[in-house]
């Protein structure tokens, strides 16, 4: 019930041709860089209040590393959906001017290059 | 008056709206507030169920739109 009341409001990420892509896997790099922020965060503040950084305020710890790897999650989706909207985007153009995208004449190096002739 | 007179006086009328440093307490780490460590684990269980409902809702849609189900 929660889940389809919070829906809509991550839904404008991708936009509807955007859920025909493949969703990123749960452990992605944005994911796991975000939620080890969120981690060494906690750990930072547990130092500078002068608590032991690993064992003190767990529930913090966990939470920051949830919210980084579930912000993380997202905006990879997000990268994934700007990445292939652009690059149809290059690709209708190449298809719609053809005349720009000729394929060069490739000449091997043994046309190019003159004859050698060695002053000793 | 003086100001500093002023300001002594100041110390024992601690209204709302500002928090004199001389009266604040020494956190006590002995006894953690079990209410904030339960909403903290649970907004992360939350957080982490909302994950996998996300993607496994994803990745159907994936299915579905391109005809692989």
């Amino acid at each position: 019930m929660v889940y389809s009341l919070v829906r809509p409001v991550l839904g404008f990420l991708r936009g509807d041709e955007g859920k025909s892509l493949a969703p990123p896997g749960i452990v992605n790099r944005n994911s796991v860089w975000l939620s080890g922020m969120g981690w060494v965060s906690a750990m930072l503040q547990n130092a500078i209040n002068h608590r032991p950084p690993l064992k003190s305020g767990v529930h913090r710890q966990v939470l920051l590393a949830t919210i980084g790897w579930f912000i993380g999650y997202h905006i990879t989706k997000y990268e994934n959906y700007t990445y292939a909207r652009l690059d149809r985007d290059m690709n209708e153009y190449i298809k719609l001017h053809p005349e720009r995208f000729e394929p060069k004449e490739k000449k091997t190096f043994a046309e190019i290059v003159e004859p050698f002739h060695p002053v000793r | 008056m003086t100001f500093s007179h002023l300001l002594t006086r100041a110390v024992h009328i601690n209204r709302a709206g500002s928090r004199s440093a001389f009266t604040s307490s020494k956190l006590d780490t002995a006894n953690p507030n079990w209410l904030r460590v339960g909403l903290a684990f649970g907004t992360s269980a939350f957080l982490w169920g909302l994950l996998f409902k996300q993607h496994s809702t994803d990745v159907h849609e994936y299915k579905v739109r391109n005809d692989l189900q």
